[in-house]
Formats: structure tokens, C-alpha cells, sequence
């Protein structure tokens, strides 16, 4: 299976379908290893106290932590991953598992709020567009859509992100 | 400033305006940082830790993720003004992969300043990252940031911000 009419159509129907779900919350732990990962030693990631000396709730996530985690549940089980290793998402459903690559394209984002330890946050996804380009690789898909992230607690955004995705 | 290693110093409180330059800063990249990456964010793709896998795509090696690339430019972008400033938009293109172990400059230009209200100010930097090996441009971007208007450079009586 490769870009072709079918898979194209498939996704162009479900542009402007919405998709909420519940990430769950974020954790000073999570806070701090995804610090820790991108070598970020700002105490405002890891000292509560220090957090709080500043004004904030609690510890602070670094910014583009809610965009980047790619999976916010467990993960399916081995016999359902692409075999690039990722599982079919919801941000492309219809997707198949083989022949088809997913590439990340580039993203803005509109930062809200700061996120601290302890939000419980919501997201809701929209497909915005899926346009066919012919790269020197033979086709591809540029897929966009959009993720709004927010508090569940007061509903308020902290996130917007509107991401490209290049499907060959 | 700050003694913290990954930001850039170059800025100075009064001194911003369009065509200010802030000084480049090397992030250098690893296995086990890319590898760590993936886990903090749930990333199983195999581009990321499958060294065989990412050779049989055409790549020399494992590669970093757009999101880390993300990461060193919000910490660029903000790091000079620490807490007093605030990202409000970071917007990013991958031009180009880095494989993991790979050095990768971001250097930053303020390409407009604009006054708000209650002595605030935003500043639009344009960001771009080079990877060592070659350096060919791995991404190019766009942050704002909302931070105390004593930063700019003193405008003329009556002057408006570059927009």
C-alpha cells in the first residue's frame, strides 16, 4: 500500500470531525524526566518550592511538553504496531500499518498558559486539511490538524498546536 | 545572567530591537538523550533507537525527534529572559534530519518589537538550527515572547515599535 486515491479520500473525510479526549494529569514526575531529557536543569521543572517562591501552583512543564508526548495511554499491544514501531493513532485513523511512513513536518504552537503539576487535561483534534504533493519520492500527503489542549478543572486553554504531518 | 548552560546571553535589558542578534548556543545530542526522549514523550517509533532500521530508511543513524528539535528552540528563545518572559508561540519547520550524537547551533535574530499595554512588550525572534556535520540547516522557526518593555531599546519621543 502506498499514497493513493483511496487512502486520500479516507482521510479528506474526516476533515473537520472532532476527537476529545481525556490525557489524564501531568505529573511533577513526568515534568521532570521530560526536563531531564531535553538537559534542561531550570528548577522551575523540578523544585516545588521553589515553583511556589516563584508564584506557580507547583512545578512548571518545560513548554512544548503536552505537544510532544506522543502517547498519553498505554500503548497497544505488540501485534498492533506499524511496523515503524508506532501504533495507529487517532490522529490518523485509516492509516495502514505497513507501506505507508509518517513524518513529522513541523508545528506552531500558541502557548496559553503555563502548565503546572497537577492539571488534568483535556485535548480535542481536528483534522484541517489533507493536500497530495508530488515529493522526489513519489507521492505524499501533507496532513494538518489542530490540538487544543485545556484544564479540565476550569476548561481554560493552555495549548494550541497545530501540526504537519507528511505521509509517503 | 544566568550561569545556565543552553541559553543564549548575548541580549541586554534596553538593548532589543529589530536586528538584534542573540548569540548562538550548541545543544549536543546522544543516543541515550534521544533514547530518553522517546521514553519521556511514549514515542515508539523506531526511527528514534533502531539503528538498523533508520540505515534501511537512508539514514546514517538514528535520528532526533522534531519535538526535541522543539525543545531546544523554546529553551533558546526564552532562556535570555528567564522568568521574566513568557513564550507565547513557537512555530517550527523541519528542513532537514540530525542524527543522534549530532551538535545543533540555534541562533536567533528579533525581527520586530512591539510595545503593549502595563509596560509589556512582545519581541518575534526567527530561529534557525544547523546540525555540525555539514551545517546545512535542520530548522528554521518563529517564537514570540511577552516580556517587560525595559528590555527594548529606548524609542524616540512619541516612537512607535518596528512591527
Amino acid at each position: 500500500m502506498a499514497i493513493d486515491d483511496d487512502l486520500l479520500a479516507g482521510l479528506r473525510a474526516q476533515i473537520g470531525v472532532g476527537h476529545v479526549e481525556e490525557l489524564g494529569e501531568i505529573s511533577a514526575a513526568m515534568i521532570a524526566r521530560y526536563a531531564a531529557a531535553i538537559g534542561d536543569g531550570d528548577q522551575l521543572y523540578t523544585d516545588q518550592a521553589y515553583a511556589r517562591s516563584r508564584g506557580y501552583a507547583d512545578v512548571v512543564a518545560p513548554p512544548n511538553l503536552l505537544a510532544a508526548v506522543i502517547n498519553w495511554g498505554p500503548g497497544a499491544p505488540y501485534e498492533r504496531l506499524r511496523e515503524d514501531g508506532t501504533e495507529a493513532d487517532t490522529h490518523l485513523p485509516g492509516v495502514p500499518a505497513q507501506g505507508v511512513r509518517v513524518m513529522g513536518g513541523g508545528e506552531e504552537m500558541t502557548f496559553r498558559r503555563p502548565v503546572v503539576a497537577g492539571t488534568v487535561v483535556v485535548r480535542s483534534t481536528e483534522l484541517l486539511d489533507v493536500t497530495q504533493r508530488d515529493s522526489s519520492q513519489g507521492p505524499m500527503l501533507v496532513v494538518r490538524y489542530r490540538d487544543d489542549y485545556r484544564d479540565r478543572e476550569d476548561g481554560s486553554a493552555l495549548l494550541e498546536s497545530v501540526r504537519t504531518v507528511l505521509l509517503r | 545572567m544566568s550561569a545556565r548552560e543552553g541559553i543564549p546571553a548575548a541580549a541586554r535589558r534596553g538593548t532589543l530591537q529589530a536586528g538584534t542578534a542573540l548569540a548562538p548556543v550548541a545543544y549536543e545530542t546522544s543516543t541515550v538523550q534521544v533514547f530518553r526522549y522517546s521514553a519521556a514523550t511514549w514515542n515508539t517509533h523506531r526511527i528514534h533507537y533502531d539503528r538498523e532500521y533508520a540505515l534501511a530508511e537512508g539514514y546514517p543513524d538514528v535520528l532526533v525527534q522534531s519535538h526535541l528539535h522543539g525543545a531546544f528552540l523554546a529553551r533558546y528563545a526564552t532562556g535570555w529572559v528567564g522568568e521574566e518572559g513568557r513564550l507565547t508561540e513557537l512555530a517550527l519547520r523541519v528542513r532537514r534530519y540530525a542524527v543522534a550524537g549530532e551538535t545543533l547551533t540555534v541562533s536567533g535574530v528579533v525581527t520586530a518589537v512591539s510595545r503593549l499595554a502595563r509596560e509589556r512588550a512582545e519581541v518575534t525572534l526567527s530561529l534557525a538550527e544547523t546540525r555540525a556535520c555539514d551545517g546545512e540547516t535542520c530548522v528554521t522557526g518563529e517564537a514570540r515572547i511577552e516580556l517587560p518593555a525595559d528590555w527594548l531599546a529606548e524609542m524616540p519621543a512619541g516612537g512607535e515599535g518596528a512591527e
